[in-house]
């Protein structure tokens, strides 16, 4: 099975479990979200690049679910993964929590980015108060489920590219 | 030379791949029909995915929606009390409350979408992720739904219907602002573009013609001009606030809805059509 079969699975998976269970426990309203999370994580697992093409298929899967301007998700979510691939591969890591970190800013760079063009674009209601808390809670949980999900993307990639020496430790 | 190659490689496949999501964005601007269908196959793809959720997780989820919303059910809970406290002095007055109901149906003018049909529903999911406010109702275009029709409830509109599957449709609810609204302020002239601000129950209204006298707890409704995605006199709600804009000549009002769009679990579909 190679590498682009693996992370389909995993995009699948990352269909079943927002539509199974994130969308389903909502804290302030607000749902973790399985693409972003996969986005990010492959970005920082893999590099850019293929954080940025999970990120645009995993942002399209999202397009086909919503009522949000088609191709939105997946420019915002190949710009989340890209970024996680840039902030991974220039930060130094000592700890774990950095890691995370490098995760939350990717997932909320996402979100944001997500919302500002969805506002530039001409939706409504995007960029308003309540965005600080969809950021800030996806972001979050995006920090949290990264670890999980590094090592199923782990198990994706296995026999591609070369991991980054970081994200083994 | 081979890094140079990869890194060219890389950065042309993200190009690629940011040029084609700003053509499906353009694409989608433009109404492109196929996007729909393909939501809508996908919708109902996924649908059985939502309902074992709700089917089993449906008690706990309600459990942890409410402990991690328990200000807003305090507000809501205080709110009902005040609304209980004020309908049971009404009681007190049955004989002239009978004339007053009947005074403000005349007031709000008219019958509540005459004769046309609508299609009942089941509200069974709500949004997925966390942008566009959308339901999710249990019919779809085997019972007649078709893309764009209002949605409404026992107590006005909530949004119209955006993508159509067989057995499943999704709502869009007008909170989100994602459309507008056409909407006429009863007794008076004035018309205006209601649209929603991402917050439950308000609306803003605006383009209203600042020569036009409009008050608090005026009640609005759908105008259902030529063209509109509406048909006329479906009740949104009554102005909660008015501003004037001298420069734009212009009023706006903040519209505080009738129908709820929260904890929605049945919705009503108007077999109505723009021309239709």
């Amino acid at each position: 099975m190679n590498t682009s079969i693996r992370l389909m699975a995993l995009l699948l998976t990352a269909v079943v479990l927002q539509r199974f269970l994130f969308d389903q426990f909502r804290v302030d309203g607000v749902a973790a979200d399985a693409f972003l999370v996969l986005a990010v994580t492959t970005g920082m697992v893999c590099g850019a690049r293929r954080g940025a093409i999970v990120g645009f298929f995993a942002g399209l899967v999202l397009d086909l679910l919503v009522v949000t301007p088609f191709g939105l998700g997946a420019l915002a979510y190949l710009v989340a993964g890209a970024l996680g691939g840039l902030l991974e591969g220039v930060v130094v890591h000592s700890a774990r929590w950095i890691t995370m970190l490098v995760a939350f800013v990717a997932s909320a760079a996402g979100v944001l980015f997500f919302a500002v063009v969805g506002s530039l674009i001409g939706t409504a209601g995007m960029v308003e108060g309540h965005l600080i808390t969809v950021t800030l809670l996806v972001g979050g949980s995006s920090a949290v489920l990264m670890l999980p999900t590094r090592r199923a993307v782990l198990w994706a990639s296995a026999d591609s590219e070369p991991f980054r020496a970081a994200v083994h430790s | 030379m081979a890094p140079r190659r990869s890194t060219g490689r890389s950065r042309s496949t993200v190009i690629l791949l940011v040029l084609t999501a700003i053509t499906l964005l353009t694409l989608s601007g433009r109404g492109v029909g196929a996007l729909d269908s393909t939501r809508a196959a996908v919708t109902s793809a996924v649908s059985p995915i939502g309902d074992a959720a709700r089917w089993l997780f449906g008690p706990f989820s309600g459990a942890w929606n409410a402990a991690f919303d328990h200000g807003d059910l305090a507000r809501r809970n205080d709110a009902l009390v005040q609304e209980n406290e004020r309908l049971l002095g009404q009681l007190t007055q049955a004989s002239i409350s009978t004339q007053q109901l009947q005074e403000l149906l005349n007031l709000v003018g008219i019958p509540f979408l005459g004769n046309t049909p609508v299609v009942h529903t089941r509200v069974v999911s709500g949004t997925i992720g966390n942008f566009g406010d959308t339901i999710e109702l249990d019919k779809g275009a085997s019972a007649g739904v078709v893309k764009g029709m209002p949605v409404i409830t026992g107590q006005g509109l909530i949004g119209k219907v955006k993508v159509v599957g067989e057995d499943r449709c999704t709502v869009e609810l007008i909170t989100g602002g994602s459309f507008r609204v056409g909407f006429i302020v009863i007794g008076t002239s004035a018309v205006g573009i209601a649209e929603g601000v991402g917050r439950p129950s308000i609306l803003r209204g605006t383009n209203i013609d600042v020569a036009q006298t409009v008050t608090e707890g005026q009640v609005v409704v759908t105008a259902g001009l030529r063209g509109s995605s509406f048909p006329p006199n479906i009740p949104i709600g009554s102005v909660k606030s008015v501003r004037s804009e001298e420069a734009s000549r212009q009023t706006l009002v903040e519209i505080s809805m009738f129908a709820s769009t929260r904890d929605l679990t049945y919705a009503d579909v108007v077999l109505w059509t723009p021309g239709g």
